[in-house]
This record gives structure tokens, C-alpha cells and sequence, in this order.
């Protein structure tokens, strides 16, 4: 831009407001005077957000207040001045401390290591690791922290071809000696990236935690500040090695807990202990007085020269959730449409009604794996059990096993990556790889309250 | 100190605005669909959690200041929590739900009674923050109904210079404390819809347009039939300042009666801060020379714990300077300083408590550092402070000892540019202390989670349109018609009768003072007793009275047949009231009895009768079941004692 030169673009103003603001020549950031009728205000113009209204502005008044004005023909608006926010968090001085482990933070669009603009729903650049020790300074002395961007973008936008790379970015810093790896990442589809993780690194020497926050990092109540430091706690220090999820575990800012990512399933749309580790309790629990470990078979910190990057992957994989009523057109239609596998989330022990059968067969024909997990969640497929479960395995499909959803789909995803033969791809699905199948379930794995268990409101009243 | 009792407000530059928040009736909370319904007993809970805050960014880019502290001050919240009030939103564990229209029509009305010209044509939903733990989010979602308002306070107007709808905070349980950096909530409170109405603060000169800026405000939440009632359900913040001094915002004064000492106690406190000031200028200390050097002196004591000194150069009488009733300069400093770091101001000590007479020795929170004569010179030989310089001693851990001697020297420093701008904390006795730094403008920003709600002017048109006579309009009119003073008027408003006076006196042409002694003197008389009146009685009996079939002097008979059996007829009652008649030669004869039997002796002058009269008038009407007027018996009273003179 010409110094001098103004660029009048009303960022996300609209229509006939947007002509007019351009033929006034007033821009978003300026002050400006509106006149309407016997009402008078003067602020900012504020940058319009998208999906709201064509023809208000959004004015910033001296109390700090926004508010709506419609503004018709009769309405006068003048520019009077301009002041643009820079909104950017004041940068901290970081220097490199040898006594502390290194950690990387490689951020792909969570919450935690960016912000999302409010205005227009995007998501603003990844904090530079200044403006990251800026908001949670804590992490000054507890690692060497380096925050890097893979991507920045919503988790519901992940695809597998992400995975592969964001395992890439992984592969490097081990091998550049980091000890302890952190994913920021937003919470939506964190456990499924875990999972396809999980298989993709091989041997894994070092912590890889993913992190997020429930709550964005724009409010004063989130999340975010204690996951990270937390999470960078466990990539630097803990003697662990494997890929795991670590959020709130209750609604206070009392403890995390540690999933291993294939047993974990996000269970509530907004609240921070959404993470639940299913058909088993997760790994350990870390506070600030430290980690506690719950179960004995964690894979400890090992060789990094033992490490392996494989990451062959066949994203031609879908899922199907059966429900009564289900045309079986649906799984015709991937076969149509040439689907190298696909994950059928079935009823109970991991049905489909029978009128499904024929898909199943021509799949069987086709040589494409299909893959029964449970929807209920919880617990194994066992097609053995019924009579219509054994028809079921006579057409070929593969049972699952006690593999949440996303362990399946991504697995299948991993397997087909190797091999489109379908033994082998049964062998690969069946073999346990990262804890997604588990050849045992104990009574703990399964804990629900409902609320109304005695002593429950003990529990509720110290969260 | 200056005479509190003997100020020249105009003359001192003094000015205040207010800042009313009133919860509005409503069926549910704000952002989500909770019953308002509170707790009798706020330390009432079923669960808890507990959280931390931290500041973020305002969306010009900029940290507010008074985030800052408050975040310094590392407060872990624990909420108190019932089923019954409280859902996820109010734990802040889900999104806002839709806000409460009712709530937000209701803002629009309550602006239409203010005179407000300028409305917001959408309902733009702004966080501000708050990090003292009150709100679970860390900021409360608030939005403008309107701006540029008034309301006329003695021949003037006082303009009302916004007025928001916006979520209640969370109710604080257990404020003993207030060095405890673990702070209780009930958030049974959280979400109610409030307003916020605001003041423009030049527009006011004395206490007593503060006053009656107050009252003027009350009486449309009463009138409008918006405001929710009952105790804890209004609170106001004051901002004062004198000329030469600053904003200061005094938060949580609820009883009006304490205006004007409130007021008294802030302007002495600013007016002995700018001669604090001017002292300091005088003899010429900068903030350069006030430096964070703290010496640990912990040696001289017996104990365990840090004890940290600073000097402060030519300080010596200022600490000792009496700030408000019963607190000198020192102790307002230790207030601030406890409040940010935790350390109690009991553990401060400033050299001027040595003099003797020393304010701070009598004040609620002396020293209890116990610097008896000795200690105090041996502290000196370390200090060694010049003859005009003066110290200050805080005990604790050396952490929180060096922290507040951080506090305590960015305070002093502050005294040089005078009154800080700052948010404190209304105490019962009329003072204030340190709650935080004000709060700017850079708190406040965007909730992301709620879009623009838009509202057109017709729908405001709308819903304004019908909205009843203003407060200021009643009085006027009730004043001139009928000499009605405003303490009368005030009662048919907060009693919320007002309805019920036009009916009567309009449509049933029932005399106005009767009315009122039916709608306010008879209810609130029968209340004490535990009979409450509803409007069908009221209706009933104003009917009675209009059509002549009952007289004033039956009413209470009235009532406590009407109290017996709520579904009496009209017609009922007057069976019921057994109403006599009397030939005039029988009343006479009553009446001459009743005067005979009070004796001739007893009256012997006009003043006698004057005197006497009410208890003969009672006793006939007693005789005569309340059949016959009052004022009848009192005219033959009278024809009968002029005869005997």
C-alpha cells in the first residue's frame, strides 16, 4: 500500500450499506458521528460479522459497549476519526534454559494455541511462542517450549492426509531430539487425529499429548492455560510414551486426566470433563501436586532410534451408523462408488437387520472389508452370540472387537494402507496395536453414573 | 481533617452518578431457562467446583488495567451450587441459550419511562469482564437498551445516560475475610436479568440531588412493575469526585438513609488525598525516589515469619494523616495492598504509629506488629532514616512480604498524581475500602456466542407504546388535584396500588383520600395483623363505599368479614354488619349519655372538648355499630356544648 493511499473496504458489510459506506468514504476503525431522528451516537465503526443482518452497523461506544444501529435513508452517518485495534498479546522474552526438557507444541487450529475471531468465525494466526508465554506465562519455567503451525483450522475440517503430515511434523521433532511432544488441537475430532496417531507411530519414544480447550482462550474462564501447562508437564517430565488426551477431568480446575487416545471418546458437546475414557479408566490423573498413574501396562519412554514413521494410509474408508429403517442402499452405494472398506456401527453386539444381508454379500464379492463395532460404545462385538450375528460372520464381516468407531475407521484407514487383502486386512484389524482393542474389560470400564447412586452427592458436593 | 458535617459541595466541585442495578421480574434467567428462584440460605448447596481466571484481550488489543490486578490477586473461586437454580450454563459448561425476551422488552420500556432517544435496534450481546470469580465465564454477558434519558430531580434534569439488560452475578458468601485468597459464590443469583442504569455524573451537585436521583429511579421500577422485589434485589453504585480529585465508584449501597454520610466520608477522604498530594509536592518527593529496596528486618522479631521494611523519604506525618472517620493514610494504603496480595493489614505497619495519638492505634485494624519504642529505634539504626523520612513494616512469608511492599510503594507513588481512580467497597460505618482498580472500557467485548438479536424500531414502537403515566407525572397530578405529598405518593407506588387509585377515584368517583386510606392505611394496617387484602376485596369494598351502602366508619368491620370469608358477596357483607338505625332523638340520647360519662369536671374549656372529643365520637360509634358517620356525632357534640356554655 502507497503511504497515503486509504483503502475503504467495510470488511463485511453487505449490499447497499456496503455501496453506501464506499461512497462516503467511511471506513471500519473510524469514528464516526450517526444522526437518526432525535437519537445521536458516536464510536467506532466496527467490522460487520457474516450471517447477521444487511443493514446495521456495529458501532463501538465510549462505554465499550457495541450496539446494533439500523441505518436507512433517513440515517446520517460521518467519519469524525479513526483508530484501529491491534490486537495482538504483548510479546515476552524467552530464553532457552538448558536444566528444562524441550517440548514441542505443533498447533493445527485448536483453541489453545490460536484464537478464533469473534467478527467473522476464522481462525487468527497461532500465537508466536511470546505471545503464548504472554497468556499463560507459567510455561517460562516449566519447559522449553517451542510452538510451531501445522494448519489452522477447524477440527471438523481435519482429513486423513492431515494426519499423515501432522505425524510427519511429530517424526521430526523426535528426531530432533525433542522429549515430549504437544498437539493443540480442537476438541470436536481430537480423539479420532489420537487414533489414527496411535498407529501411525511406531515405537514412540517420547509423550505425544494432545490438547484443547472446552472453553476458548478468549474468555477468562478457560480451559485452555490449564490443559497446556499440563500437558507440557507431561510431554516434558512424565516417563511415558504413547499418544494420549488430556482435559479437565471435572468441571472445577481441580485435575486432568490422561486417556490413551484410542479408548477415548469425546461425551458431551460443551463441558471441560468431556473426555471420557471408555470400557476402562484412563491412564492417570495429573494437579499441581503432580501425576498419579492408574494402570501398569503404559509404555514407558524408550530408544528414539528404535522410532519408525509409518504412515501408509487408504482414506477410501467410510462409516455407517445402522439404525431401524436403514436402506440398505446406503452400503450398496459405496460399493458403487468404490469404497475400499467401510466401519458399520451396529446395534447392540454389533447388528444389522437382515435386510442388509445382500449388501453384506456383495461387499463379501467385492472383497471389502466391513468392520462391526458397537453402538453402544461400550463393550465388544460378539456376533457368535445370536443366530443373526452368525449370519452375519458367514458374509464375511469383520467384528471389531471392543475398537471405539473412530479406532476402527481410522485403523481400517491405516490397514488398507498396507494391504487390500482381506485376511491380512483382518489380521492388522484384529491385532491389538495401541490399546484400541483390549482382550479384557473390568468392571471399572464401565462407570456411568446416573446421578442418583448413594453417596453421589458427596461426590458432587467436592468436585 | 476537614468538618464532614461542614461541606460546601458546589464549592468543592462535587459530582456523582449513579449506577442502579435492579433485578427485573421475569419467569427464567437470562441466557438460560432456571427458574429465579434464590436460596434463603446462601451458603445453601447440593454441589460445588471450583475455578481460576485469567485477563484477555479487549478487542482493541489491549489489556485492561484493573484485569491485571485482578488476576494479581490469584483468587480460587469455589461455587456453591442447588439443582433447582442452577443448570450447566450458569457453571459455565454450555453456551448461553436464547436470550429471555421478556427481559429484553422489558429494558426497552423501562428506557420509554426514562425519556431515552436513542434505542438500540439490535440487541448486540457485549462481555464484560470480571475476574473476581462473581461469574463463572469471567465476564458477564450485558447488552444497551438505550441511551440519552432522564429524569427531573428538583426543577432539573439529571440525564440517564445508558441503560443496559444484563445477567446478575453470582452471590458472594462469606465476605469476613477479605485478605483470604479463596472467595465463596452462590450461584443461584447468576443469570437473573438485570438493569443497569447509569447516571451522568456532572448533572449532579449535592447528596441530595444524589438522593433524589436515586429515588426518582426507584419509583419507575416500582411504577413500571419491572423491578423485582424484595431484599438484595437493587443495589447501586455511587461515582464521586471532587474538583482536583478523581472518579471513585462505591459499590454496594443499598440504603438510601446512607447517601449523604457515604457521600461526606469520600469527599474527605479525596480532599485530604490532594493535600497529601500537595504535602508531597511541597517537599519535593518524586516517584523516582520511592524505591522497591525492602530490607529484611526479621531478626528483630521474635517469630518465624518475614518481617520486610522499606523507607519512605520524606514521608514522616503523611501516613499518620487522618483519611476518613477513624483511618489515617497508612491504613488506606495497607487496604489496597491486602486486597491484591493476601497479606492481612493488620501485618503493615507505617512509623507514624510511633507519635503519640496516633490514629491508626484506635482505628478497627490497628498493627499487630506490636513496634513498641525500643524495637522502633532498633529498626531505625538499620533503616537509619533521615530526620524527615518514614518507614514501613510488613510481616509474612517473604513471597507475599515482598509483594506487598511492591503494593504498598506503587500506591505511594500514586499519591502524587492524588485521587487514584478506583472501584471500593461501601463499609457499614459510612467509609469505603479498596475493592480494585475501575474498570475501563478495554473489559469490555463481543460475546461470540450469542448473535445479534435484531429489533426494529416498530417492534420497540410496539412494545413502548402503552407504558403508564411516568412517577414525576403522578405526583404532579395527584399533587395538584388532591394535595397529595410525595411520601403519599410514593406509598400508592411502592405499594404498587396506583392501578387500583384511578380506578377508584376515576371510575367509581370514590373521594381520593378515602382511597388512599383503603389502598394504603387500611392494607397496611390489616397487614401487621397477617390479613392481607387482594384487589377483588379492595374492588368490593371501594364498590360499598361508592355506592353509599357502607361509611367510612364500618371499614374495619368490613375487612374482617371480608377476612373471615373471601368469597363473601356485597350483599353478604351488609347483612352481616347488622346496620342500625336511629331516630335523631335516639343518636341524641346516646350521645348525651357518652358525654356524661365523661364528666362535666373534665370539660370545663374548648380545649377540654377538643381534647375528649375522639374518645366520645368512638364510644357513640361503638354504641351505634359504626351505623352512623362520624362526623355526624361530632357536630352534636359541639351543638350540645355550646348550649351548656
Amino acid at each position: 500500500m502507497v503511504e497515503g493511499e486509504i483503502i475503504y473496504d467495510p470488511e463485511g458489510y453487505r449490499g447497499s450499506l456496503r455501496e453506501r459506506l464506499i461512497r462516503d468514504k467511511i471506513r471500519t476503525w473510524s469514528k464516526v458521528s450517526v444522526k437518526k431522528g432525535e437519537a445521536y451516537y458516536e464510536g467506532l465503526l466496527l467490522p460487520r460479522s457474516q450471517n447477521t443482518d444487511d443493514d446495521y452497523i456495529t458501532l463501538k461506544v465510549d462505554t465499550g459497549y457495541n450496539l446494533g444501529i439500523l441505518v436507512d435513508e433517513e440515517t446520517q452517518v460521518q467519519e469524525i476519526g479513526y483508530q484501529k485495534g491491534h490486537y495482538q498479546l504483548p510479546h515476552v522474552e524467552v530464553k532457552f534454559k538448558e536444566e528444562l526438557p524441550n517440548v514441542t507444541l505443533l498447533g493445527t487450529g485448536g483453541t489453545v494455541a490460536s484464537r478464533l475471531d469473534y467478527r467473522t468465525g476464522a481462525v487468527l494466526p497461532a500465537f508466536t511462542p511470546e505471545e503464548l508465554f504472554s497468556a499463560v506465562p507459567e510455561l517460562i519455567s516449566t519447559v522449553n517450549l517451542t510452538p510451531k503451525t501445522l494448519y489452522q483450522i477447524l477440527s471438523e475440517n481435519f482429513r486423513p492426509e492431515y494426519w499423515v503430515k501432522t505425524a510427519e511434523a511429530i517424526a521430526k521433532e523426535i528426531e530432533s531430539g525433542a522429549n515430549g511432544i504437544i498437539i493443540g488441537h480442537g476438541t470436536d475430532t481430537m480423539c479420532v487425529t489420537g487414533c489414527a496417531l496411535s498407529y501411525f507411530l511406531r515405537n514412540l519414544p517420547v509423550p505425544v499429548v494432545l490438547v484443547g480447550s472446552q472453553r476458548s482462550s478468549d474468555r477468562p474462564s478457560s480451559d485452555g492455560p490449564r490443559n497446556i501447562l499440563y500437558a507440557a508437564q507431561l510431554a516434558g517430565y512424565e516417563n511415558f510414551a504413547e499418544v494420549v488426551i488430556s482435559m479437565h477431568g471435572t468441571p472445577s480446575d481441580s485435575y486432568n486426566l490422561v486417556h490413551r487416545a484410542t479408548r477415548c471418546r469425546k461425551m458431551h458437546s460443551a463441558r471441560r470433563d468431556t473426555f471420557k475414557s471408555l470400557s476402562d479408566i484412563p491412564l492417570g490423573k495429573i494437579d499441581d501436586s503432580g501425576t498419579t498413574w492408574f494402570k501398569d501396562d503404559i509404555r514407558p519412554r524408550s530408544n528414539p532410534e528404535d522410532f519408525y514413521l509409518d504412515a501408509k494410509i487408504d482414506s477410501r474408508v467410510g462409516m455407517l451408523y445402522f439404525y431401524p429403517g436403514m436402506n440398505p442402499d446406503l452400503l450398496e452405494s459405496m460399493v458403487d462408488l468404490g469404497y475400499h472398506g467401510v466401519v458399520v456401527i451396529g446395534t447392540g453386539l454389533a447388528h444389522v437387520g437382515t435386510d442388509v444381508y445382500p449388501a453384506l454379500e456383495r461387499c463379501q464379492e467385492e472383497e471389502i472389508p466391513v468392520v462391526m463395532v458397537v453402538e453402544p460404545l461400550y463393550g465388544f462385538a460378539q456376533l457368535r452370540v445370536y443366530e443373526t450375528g452368525r449370519d452375519m460372520l458367514a458374509r464375511g464381516v469383520i467384528e471389531g472387537e471392543n475398537m471405539l468407531p473412530s479406532a476402527a475407521y481410522t485403523k481400517l484407514i491405516w490397514a488398507l494402507g498396507h494391504t487390500r487383502n482381506l485376511d491380512e486386512v483382518r489380521d492388522i484389524m484384529l491385532t491389538p496395536i495401541a490399546g484400541e482393542i483390549t482382550n479384557r474389560e473390568s468392571p471399572r470400564g464401565f462407570m456411568i453414573m446416573q446421578g442418583i447412586e448413594p453417596g453421589i452427592d458427596q461426590i458432587l458436593k467436592n468436585l | 481533617m476537614i468538618d464532614s458535617n461542614n461541606l460546601d459541595f458546589k464549592k468543592l466541585g462535587f459530582h456523582a452518578g449513579l449506577e442502579v442495578h435492579h433485578q427485573i421480574k421475569s419467569k427464567r434467567k437470562l441466557f438460560c431457562n432456571c427458574p429465579t428462584i434464590l436460596e434463603e440460605d446462601p451458603e445453601n448447596m447440593e454441589y460445588s467446583f471450583y475455578r481460576y481466571f485469567r485477563p484477555v484481550l479487549g478487542e482493541m488489543g489491549d489489556f485492561d488495567p484493573g484485569m491485571l490486578v485482578e488476576f494479581e490477586k490469584g483468587y480460587k473461586v469455589i461455587y456453591l451450587a442447588n439443582e433447582r437454580n442452577t443448570c450447566t450454563y450458569e457453571m459455565d459448561e454450555t453456551p448461553p441459550f436464547f436470550p429471555d425476551m421478556e427481559a429484553i422488552e422489558k429494558g426497552y420500556i423501562l428506557s420509554e419511562y426514562f425519556h431515552c432517544t436513542s434505542f438500540a435496534e439490535e440487541i448486540v450481546v457485549n462481555r464484560k469482564q470480571y475476574l473476581d470469580g462473581s461469574i463463572t465465564t469471567g465476564f458477564q454477558r450485558t447488552f444497551i437498551s438505550a441511551r440519552d434519558g432522564w429524569v427531573p430531580v428538583n426543577g432539573k434534569k439529571v440525564r440517564i445516560t445508558n441503560l443496559h439488560v444484563e445477567e446478575d452475578a453470582a452471590r458472594r458468601v462469606n465476605w469476613e475475610d477479605t485478605s483470604n485468597r479463596t472467595v465463596y459464590f452462590n450461584l443461584d443469583r447468576l443469570g437473573l436479568p438485570l438493569t443497569e442504569i447509569i447516571t451522568e455524573y456532572t448533572d449532579v451537585d449535592t447528596p441530595e440531588e444524589l438522593i433524589e436521583t436515586a429515588k426518582q429511579i426507584g419509583r419507575v421500577l416500582r411504577i413500571s412493575k419491572i423491578g423485582r422485589r424484595g431484599l438484595g434485589t437493587a443495589r447501586q453504585d455511587v461515582n464521586i469526585s471532587i474538583t482536583g480529585g478523581d472518579r471513585v465508584e462505591i459499590k454496594g449501597v443499598q440504603d438510601l438513609d446512607l447517601f449523604d454520610l457515604m457521600c461526606r466520608n469520600e469527599v474527605v477522604r479525596q480532599y485530604t488525598l490532594i493535600e497529601i498530594k500537595d504535602e508531597m509536592l511541597k517537599r519535593g518527593i518524586t516517584k523516582d525516589a520511592l524505591e522497591h529496596t525492602y530490607v529484611d528486618i526479621s531478626h528483630l522479631f521474635e517469630s518465624e515469619v518475614k518481617h520486610f521494611a522499606v523507607i519512605c523519604p520524606k514521608m514522616k506525618g503523611l501516613f499518620g494523616l487522618e483519611v476518613q472517620p477513624n483511618k489515617d493514610f497508612g491504613l488506606e494504603i495497607f487496604e489496597k495492598s491486602m486486597l491484591i496480595t493476601g497479606v492481612p493489614r493488620e501485618n503493615h505497619y507505617h512509623s507514624d504509629e510511633n507519635e503519640e495519638g496516633a490514629i491508626r492505634k484506635n482505628s478497627d485494624f490497628s498493627s499487630n506488629l506490636e513496634i513498641n519504642d525500643q524495637l522502633y529505634q532498633k529498626i531505625c539504626s538499620i533503616l537509619n532514616p533521615k530526620e524527615n523520612d518514614a518507614f514501613i513494616v510488613v510481616r509474612g512469608s517473604e513471597k507475599q512480604a515482598m509483594h506487598a511492599l511492591k503494593k504498598v510503594i506503587e500506591r505511594i507513588k500514586i499519591a502524587l498524581d492524588g485521587v487514584p481512580q478506583e472501584t471500593r467497597r461501601f463499609i457499614r460505618d459510612g467509609n469505603s475500602e479498596f475493592l480494585r482498580v475501575i474498570h475501563g472500557k478495554d473489559r469490555i467485548y463481543p460475546d461470540t456466542d450469542t448473535p445479534p438479536v435484531v429489533i426494529s424500531l416498530d417492534k420497540i414502537e410496539e412494545i413502548t407504546r402503552n407504558i403508564g403515566k411516568r412517577p414525576w407525572d403522578v405526583f404532579e397530578e395527584l399533587n395538584s388535584k388532591y394535595g397529595f405529598s410525595q411520601n403519599k405518593v410514593d406509598l400508592l407506588i411502592r405499594d404498587e396500588q396506583l392501578d387500583l387509585f384511578y380506578k377508584f377515584t376515576e371510575e367509581l368517583n370514590l373521594n381520593a383520600h378515602l382511597s388512599y386510606k383503603l389502598l394504603i392505611e387500611i392494607y397496611r394496617e390489616n397487614k401487621r395483623k397477617g390479613i392481607t387484602l387482594d384487589e377483588e376485596d379492595f374492588e368490593r369494598i371501594a364498590e360499598l363505599l361508592a355506592q353509599e351502602s357502607i361509611i367510612t366508619e364500618q371499614l374495619h368491620q368490613v375487612v374482617s368479614i371480608i377476612a373471615k370469608n373471601k368469597k363473601i358477596t356485597k350483599q353478604e357483607i351488609i347483612e352481616q354488619l347488622n346496620i342500625k338505625k336511629f331516630s335523631d332523638e335516639e343518636l341524641e340520647n346516646i350521645v348525651k349519655q357518652k358525654i356524661n360519662l365523661i364528666g362535666d369536671e373534665k370539660l370545663q374549656s374548648p380545649e377540654d372538648e377538643q381534647r375528649y372529643l375522639p374518645k366520645i365520637v368512638a364510644l357513640v360509634l361503638k354504641e351505634c355499630n359504626y351505623s352512623i358517620k362520624g362526623q355526624t356525632v361530632v357536630n352534636l357534640v359541639n351543638s350540645f356544648r355550646k348550649e351548656v356554655i
